[in-house]
């Protein structure tokens, strides 16, 4: 009896200490950035947040794992939880089961967790397994998938053979970008046939040799859907090797400056954008929102997309999506 | 393949024994050639099979496509081909190949944009390359041959450091604004062969084209491929026309010996990782000129397949004997298993498969020469 009203007491202490910290929130909370791997995507991402915390006038601590993996990021988020003095996590799990007990574990440490781009669970935070973050933000892959698909059939003119190429399996995000894209050309286009995924294992050269293969294997080819950039660079290059370029067309996924030189050059068709920038600034937003007793934070928030391609390229209200780190 | 003279000890049984011994030696130097020959009749039968006929495996373009695939597998095998005759190791390739491929796109915009015209731009890229490249393959000697650390854990410590030191160069991973001129070094060929009516063959520029003639034309040799043809023969002539050469399959066969023999064993072993190292720097040039941007990740996931293509190959992993021609088979088997099997719709994972049953069958036969000629080269035990 003793101990579950010393329980009770502990738990109030406990919920008066959160309440007085959400009281006087607004300029103390800190909050740590914990994106996926070193690259350009998380880099304008972290743009977003810097811009955000300083409107905010908010304290970000930012940690960014060399490599993607499990691994690498495991040890940057309990070093985080270490340091005490956080308030929130803003982070993009780089798996969606695997990265759930450290979560946790932040969560069991008092601090609140914001998934960007990627999510944990099923991403649904309302009815999925996984309910203890805030919010998710980012851009859904799988309409992605369908964005590049419509893309690529409008500019195939409806018809014809297209192949997918891809990095790896089993990768929620480009997982869902061969999906929606495969969903959306057989509800859509039945005149298109798909092929692939291939997976090139984040290496241009062998995107590059499989989609020659495919090319080889079926002469009349209209399109490739790169799920990333290493294997849109790869396709694109195989298929101006091959004389193709302008006849066979390539879409990428990921507005990175490569990507955009590409388009430039010729070797791509179309880019789809993310807007990581949105996703990092938002994400900030939400800490600062809950922290000063906001309950309604929508527990998803989809991005959305921007579509660059050679005619808009150079408009900025378009090229304003391109990943550029400064 | 000529056996360097240390290799060569006349076989100590009775005839049957040594027929059998023959046997196995002549197995160990074939195989690789009869498993690349199959492996291409079996998919020449069956890609036309599986696409109802309408599909060849052996065509020019395929054919080029194949030779264009191997180029960075090669390179990193050439060099890897040397060290480990030398009986050591190099782990650091991969990432080398990356540090080329950032060193040579910095140094060739950066030349570009002070004014140089494009060809001397993209020469100071290559020159770029192999210097980066070469003081890795310097450091890594050194410590190996005057330290006497383990080669495993040297490459193993510098792969990391190379790593770090492209990422941090090339800031977000890929080095762009290189110009575009670059583009036809990295992929245009010596011959264009368009196929059909309207046709014909063409040295160094194709003429102007549009719509399905373009459709019909093959690039053959392109310039990375002569590049590395080049780079090949030079390879083949170090270590199987020179002192050098012969010093390297001394050292591998029995370190010691070499070194009572009088061979400058340390200056010989940096010497090893210095090409390794420079075979790998060209890697990253020809890849910094076909996808015209430098890449702080492209050699990432190259060295095992480097390595692979090394032992099937035939080069001995207890040093002392291997080929180059041996490293071009083996980098071969490996890129006509990923087109076949693309044309084939097979899932490009049993490559993996493939490829991992192929090394363990080279490194059995490797043991098996190593159980005849070993005794021969080493001598009785003492």
């Amino acid at each position: 009896m003793a101990k579950r009203h010393l329980i009770a007491a502990f738990a109030a202490a406990t919920l008066l200490a959160v309440g007085a910290n959400a009281a006087s929130a607004q300029e103390n909370i800190k909050i740590g950035f914990l994106p996926g791997v070193v690259d350009p995507f998380y880099q304008v991402m972290e743009l977003g947040v810097n811009k955000a915390a300083k409107d905010l006038g908010i304290e970000v601590v930012t940690q960014v794992p060399p490599t993607w993996g499990v691994e690498a990021q495991t040890p940057l988020l309990n070093a985080m939880i270490a340091r005490g003095d956080l308030n929130y996590i803003i982070t993009a799990p780089v798996d969606k089961d695997q990265m759930v007990p450290a979560l946790q574990a932040a969560l069991d440490a008092g601090i609140k967790v914001i998934t960007v781009d990627t999510f944990l669970g099923d991403g649904d935070y309302v009815n999925g397994p996984v309910t203890f973050p805030i919010s998710y933000i980012g851009s859904d892959n799988v309409e992605g998938g369908r964005i590049s698909a419509r893309g690529l059939a409008k500019a195939i003119g409806g018809k014809g053979t297209v192949y997918i190429n891809s990095t790896n399996p089993n990768v929620s995000s480009v997982e869902g970008r061969e999906q929606g894209f495969k969903e959306e050309m057989a509800k859509d286009y039945p005149d298109i046939t798909v092929l692939g995924p291939d997976y090139n294992l984040d290496d241009p050269n062998k995107a590059a040799q499989q989609t020659a293969a495919v090319l080889e294997q079926h002469p009349d080819l209209a399109g490739v859907f790169g799920t990333n950039v290493f294997s849109a660079q790869g396709a694109g290059n195989a298929v101006v090797n091959a004389g193709l370029g302008g006849h066979v067309q390539v879409v990428a996924y990921d507005a990175t400056k490569d990507a955009i030189e590409s388009l430039n050059k010729g070797d791509v068709t179309l880019v789809l954008a993310q807007k990581p920038f949105d996703m990092g600034y938002l994400a900030v937003e939400f800490a600062a929102a809950d922290a000063a007793g906001v309950t309604s934070l929508p527990k998803r928030v989809q991005t959305g997309f921007a579509i660059i391609d050679k005619d808009n390229v150079d408009d900025p209200n378009y090229s304003r999506f391109i990943y550029k780190a400064e | 393949m000529a056996t360097p003279d240390v290799n060569i000890g006349a076989p100590v049984a009775t005839p049957a024994v040594a027929r059998r011994h023959r046997l196995v030696l002549t197995l160990s130097r074939l195989w690789a050639w009869a498993f690349l020959g199959l492996m291409i009749v079996f998919f020449v039968i069956a890609v036309p099979i599986y696409n109802g006929g309408s599909v060849n495996f052996l065509t020019v373009r395929n054919s080029q496509n194949i030779l264009v695939a191997i180029i960075p597998v090669l390179l990193l095998g050439l060099g890897q081909t040397f060290v480990i005759i030398g009986a050591g190791i190099d782990l650091s390739v991969g990432w080398v190949m990356s540090l080329g491929s950032v060193l040579s796109a910095l140094a060739l915009r950066a030349a570009f944009n002070a004014g140089l015209p494009l060809f001397p731009s993209v020469v100071v890229g290559f020159l770029a390359a192999v210097a980066g490249a070469a003081l890795v393959g310097l450091i890594n000697g050194t410590i190996i041959a005057k330290l006497k650390v383990p080669a495993f854990i040297v490459t193993l410590g510098s792969s990391f450091i190379v790593r770090g030191v492209a990422l941090l160069m090339s800031e977000n991973t890929t080095v762009i604004g290189l110009p575009r001129g670059i583009r036809d070094y990295g992929n245009e060929s010596l011959f264009y062969l368009i196929r059909g009516e309207g046709g014909g063959f063409y040295f160094l520029a194709p003429p102007e084209l549009t719509g399905e003639l373009l459709r019909r034309m093959d690039r053959i040799l392109s310039y990375p491929v002569v590049i590395t043809a080049i780079v090949v023969a030079i390879a083949m002539f170090i270590l199987h026309k020179t002192q050098f050469g012969r010093h390297t399959f001394a050292i591998g066969g029995n370190i010691e010996a070499a070194r009572r023999a009088g061979i400058p064993v340390d200056r010989r072993v940096i010497m090893l990782y210095v090409l390794s190292a420079t075979t790998a720097g060209i890697a990253g040039f020809l890849s910094t000129l076909r996808f015209t941007a430098g890449s702080a990740v492209i050699g990432d996931p190259l060295l095992l397949s480097s390595i692979a293509a090394v032992i099937i190959g035939g080069v001995s992993l207890f040093g002392g004997a291997g080929s180059i021609i041996g490293t071009v088979i083996g980098s071969l088997i490996i890129a006509v298993l990923t087109t076949g099997l693309v044309m084939l719709n097979v899932q490009a994972f049993w490559q993996f498969i493939v490829v991992g049953v192929v090394v363990i069958v080279a490194v059995l036969i490797d043991q098996s020469r190593e159980l005849i000629v070993g005794r021969t080269r080493t001598g009785p035990p003492t």
